[in-house]
């Protein structure tokens, strides 16, 4: 996919994906005028099939198919290091948030599962605990994810560290934070938010 | 300045990782400010700040839980102390990204049933020490000299980034750790890599990157000639200490490189009693590099 043909015309290319990131990240798409700055300071790059310039180059020619598919979007580190070195002022880590966001919420065809199942399962752990259960969110990522043994051996020496805390009580105030996530979901089924 | 000015006091969100991973970095902050006699008093309730996960994937709900986090502070009195960088540019993040969205504004104060309240000062420990505090003051509070340490100071992602954000830095050549731990008498060495990524949370996903890229910034550290590595990020400092020796393993070099957060090394200077720095909590001991320079 990285280097077949690509064929532009008003059927294979969506327009209106490239304003719905524009909207959603706030930064302009169309601004990029391709010097690559962006992914000459990117520490992700290596791992990446689409550096980020490129993806901006995809989504400019409506290209969003290819970028969505791909693990890049979710290889990003949101390090903000192309964010501080545009020289146009296109903001790439909020557009790579966007594009993030559009390919959770579409449940998409991205080929990067482990990083979006360490999201959800730290995003799980907040509206369970109100903090960060770390010891919880390391087994069971291990479970989910079918690395059973993943980090066994550090196991040992961080409990011995004092680092493992094993027993973690809920905030307090579960109640209130269950709401925060209960009311965002309310503003998006009445579609007043995105 | 009149002794009453000098009397400073901060409301405190350690974040979850100095309650778990990091205690050492929560133990040296609280020995280092009872030691420079700054009050710090921790936020009841605070919740997680929802860290890069919440944002990556839904920006309303970081927003949110950073804007509950903000409420809950003015329960205790003094602008906003924050440990983590993570949390500290999170929370940075909100408070501007607020102001000037009003949409954001609405949705968000819907969420939580409030009325905003987004105002305190939000500061990271750096700034306190270096602006609030002074160095002058910190070189003067100095019991134990760090002098024949030579410390990289890194900076990672969050401290200075995005540019508009943080205002704690210049945002590609800060100095500011190098002028703090300075004041102590420690030597800070110039290196490469104090600004680049460390593989973040990929640790939990995917450490394959975390051990490229921290590897790479304890190779720099090596090459620019440093004793050890200084870092304000419980993130940082996982991926460089604990998987150390798992970097040493895959890339068959010994680094044997102390990690410290900044405050262990500045209560260390400020005669802050080791038992309360949390030394024995490292992966890779400080205690030969310490007592090489006279400091244990």
């Amino acid at each position: 996919m990285k280097h077949s043909k690509m064929t532009l015309s008003a059927e294979t290319m969506n327009l209106g994906f490239v304003k719905k990131v524009e909207q959603l990240s706030g930064s302009s798409v169309r601004r990029c005028f391709q010097c690559g700055k962006c992914s000459a300071g990117c520490p992700m790059r290596s791992f990446m099939e689409h550096p980020p310039n490129r993806i901006v180059r995809l989504l400019q020619l409506g290209q969003y198919e290819r970028v969505l598919a791909g693990r890049s979007i979710w290889y990003c580190a949101s390090c903000e290091t192309c964010t501080t070195r545009c020289p146009n002022k296109v903001d790439l880590a909020a557009i790579m948030d966007a594009l993030r966001k559009l390919s959770w919420d579409a449940q998409g065809p991205s080929k990067e599962s482990l990083v979006q199942l360490a999201n959800r399962l730290f995003i799980d752990n907040i509206r369970t605990y109100g903090r960060q259960y770390e010891m919880r969110l390391a087994a069971v990522f291990n479970l989910k994810s079918g690395k059973l043994l993943k980090d066994f051996m550090l196991g040992p020496s961080l409990f011995t560290k004092g680092k493992l805390k094993v027993f973690h009580k809920k905030n307090r105030n579960i109640g209130e934070i269950e709401r925060i996530f209960s009311r965002i979901e309310e503003l998006r089924r009445k579609g007043e938010a995105t | 300045m009149t002794p009453a000015k000098n009397i400073l006091n901060y409301s405190y969100y350690p974040g979850c990782s100095l309650h778990a991973s990091a205690k050492e970095y929560d133990e040296s902050t609280r020995g280092l400010f009872k030691a420079l006699k700054i009050g710090l008093h921790e936020v009841p309730d605070w919740l997680c700040c929802g860290a890069t996960p919440a944002h990556n994937v839904d920006e309303l709900l970081s927003l949110s839980l950073c804007a509950k986090n903000l409420e809950l502070s003015n329960k205790v009195d003094g602008d906003l102390a924050v440990a983590c960088a993570a949390c500290f540019s999170r929370l940075k993040v909100t408070q501007h990204r607020l102001a000037e969205n009003e949409e954001k504004r609405h949705q968000v104060a819907y969420a939580l049933d409030a009325p905003l309240a987004l105002d305190k000062p939000v500061k990271h420990l750096l700034e306190i020490l270096a602006a609030d505090f002074g160095l002058d003051r910190l070189a003067a509070a100095v019991q134990k000299p760090l002098s024949g340490l030579r410390v990289a100071c890194y900076y990672g992602c969050l401290l200075t980034r995005p540019p508009d954000v943080p205002e704690l830095d210049d945002c590609e050549d800060p100095s500011i750790m190098e002028r703090v731990i300075g004041a102590t008498g420690a030597e800070t060495v110039s290196w490469s890599h104090r600004m680049e990524c460390c593989g973040a949370n990929f640790t939990l996903s995917r450490p394959g990157v975390v051990l490229k890229l921290s590897g790479e910034i304890l190779a720099s550290a090596k090459r620019g000639g440093a004793d050890c590595i200084m870092v304000a990020c419980p993130l940082c400092h996982g991926n460089l200490d604990i998987r150390q020796k798992e970097i040493e393993e895959a890339s068959g070099r010994h680094y044997g490189m102390p990690v410290f957060y900044m405050t262990q090394l500045l209560a260390l200077a400020a005669g802050v009693s080791t038992s309360k720095l949390g030394f024995g909590s490292m992966m890779v001991s400080p205690e030969p590099l310490l007592k090489a320079k006279n400091l244990l």
